[in-house]
């Protein structure tokens, strides 16, 4: 046990000092959260919204379909992003592969299952009669939509702070696509496993965990309000 | 287009001849899967049970808790682990680190969640006077346990699932306890890593291909088993 409290005791002061690695960890991991979650809320959205509002053949398929993207390994989505932004790759001209742009992009992919698979779901989930009434009274789509949207908000931002979740969790992608280069585009998971399998520098693991932690509490916290106050059931999962 | 195209072109043949270094990575995830599935659910199907079926002070806690162990990011669990497990460390006799067994176990710790939080939600979903009448004829806690898995099994296997999903995808963990070492304690998912990050791109494409295969063939076990759900419930009403 002695072992485990000297390493917490060196670990403590790193976070309390402010030491300005673990800081830009803390500031890069929640910029990418950040970037992520918004680009796969405005990508997702309108899919969300088509698939939860729309009368179309084949939105049965689509959403199962958006449900099996969920359960997708992320490193698979890393590799995939990885061979189109290498030089070679289709989108090598942008020249994104090992950088913050490349981690952006992966980590969008990532959590755009989230808001496309929960939004339709939390819309579902709203009393039949309300969309149905809107649309007898002659709401446009657009009316329709924000009608949605607006009613299922609670479903919406559960789906967004799972998105945000994994962004802040996720190794695997982040380090394939982006090369866990430190002091740029290493997030606090990711630098964790280098701090551990590269330097075995404990102290400075241990630290990063901890602010990571607190970070993942904070959200887990969130939902369980939202959970409490939209009477639904969404478990958080980190990969 | 040219380059995915190229690297599929060489991944393919790798799984067709089933490349030795392959077949291996395949069997050791296969192992993780099932052996750190099997544990979670020995460990904590007692658990869900007590949070389904108990009435204790503290319940209400303790499923908040496997809720929120969910969440835990498996780098942060698997570094956990690993300073138990350094030689220094409390649990540093038995060796663990960089080692197959310590892989096992970090999976296992990553699976116990899915496992409690599921089934236990799996169970409190059931219809609410089957469990009472149980009681009321004087069911031990043994019978009414019995009784709760069966009723509950479809949601039970989802978790377990669930649970074999993520010992398939997952990195973190099992990257920081075993070390990722090449022709070893390599998973489909931790090899995929190694093989990007040395440029193999063919290898790591057709890692990730195997991968794709084993989780949608999960996937078609979970449908199944929903599909397989909405007969028993139909079955259960159309019997009341």
């Amino acid at each position: 046990m002695a072992f485990l409290w000297d390493e917490l005791r060196q670990a403590i002061p790193l976070i309390t000092s402010g030491n300005d690695y673990i800081l830009n960890l803390t500031w890069v991991t929640i910029r990418v959260a950040v970037v992520a979650t918004t680009g796969a809320l405005l990508i997702g959205l309108p899919i969300g919204l088509a698939l939860g509002l729309g009368r179309f053949r084949g939105r049965r398929t689509l959403q199962i379909l958006a449900n099996a993207t969920l359960a997708l390994p992320p490193i698979l989505g890393g590799l995939f992003v990885l061979l189109l932004t290498l030089p070679q790759g289709v989108l090598g001209g942008l020249h994104y592969a090992f950088t913050l742009n490349a981690v952006y992009i992966a980590q969008t992919l990532l959590a755009l299952p989230y808001i496309v698979a929960l939004t339709p779901a939390a819309i579902q989930g709203l009393p039949p009669g309300l969309l149905a009434q809107a649309r007898a009274l002659g709401a446009g789509r657009g009316h329709l939509s924000l009608l949605a949207l607006r009613e299922a908000k609670i479903g919406v931002m559960a789906a967004a702070i799972a998105a945000f979740g994994t962004a802040l969790a996720e190794v695997g992608a982040v380090v394939i696509v982006g090369g866990n280069i430190e002091n740029y585009d290493q997030t606090l998971a990711s630098a964790v496993l280098s701090q551990v399998n590269d330097f075995a520098n404990y102290p400075y693991a241990l630290a990063i965990s901890i602010v990571l932690l607190g970070l993942i509490l904070v959200l887990i916290g969130l939902l369980t309000v939202l959970q409490q106050r939209g009477g639904f059931q969404l478990r958080f999962r980190s990969m | 287009m040219r380059l995915l195209w190229d690297e599929l072109s060489r991944a393919v043949p790798m799984i067709v001849h089933g490349n030795p270094t392959l077949l291996s990575v395949i069997w050791f995830t296969i192992q993780v899967a099932v052996i750190a599935t099997t544990s979670a659910a020995v460990i904590g199907l007692p658990i869900a049970l007590a949070i389904g079926l108990g009435r204790f002070r503290g319940r209400r806690t303790l499923q908040i808790l496997a809720n929120a162990s969910l969440g835990l990011p498996p780098v942060v669990a698997g570094f956990f682990l690993f300073l138990l497990f350094v030689p220094q460390g409390p649990l540093g006799a038995l060796h663990l680190n960089i080692t197959r067994s310590g892989v096992f176990v970090a999976q296992t710790v990553l699976a116990l969640p899915y496992v409690v939080a599921l089934s236990a939600a799996a169970i409190q979903g059931l219809p609410p006077g089957l469990l009472g009448q149980a009681r009321l004829l004087g069911a031990g806690r043994r019978q009414l346990s019995q009784l709760a898995l069966r009723e509950a099994r479809i949601g039970v296997m989802a978790a377990m699932i669930a649970a074999l999903g993520t010992s398939l995808s997952e990195v973190g963990a099992i990257v920081i306890v075993g070390g990722n070492v090449y022709g070893y304690d390599q998973t489909l998912a931790s090899a995929t890593l190694y093989e990007a990050n040395a440029a193999r791109y063919a290898d790591a494409v057709a890692i990730a291909i195997v991968l794709i295969g084993l989780i949608l063939l999960l996937m078609c076990g979970l449908a199944a088993l929903q599909h397989q759900g909405d007969g028993i419930r139909w079955r259960f009403r159309s019997a009341a």
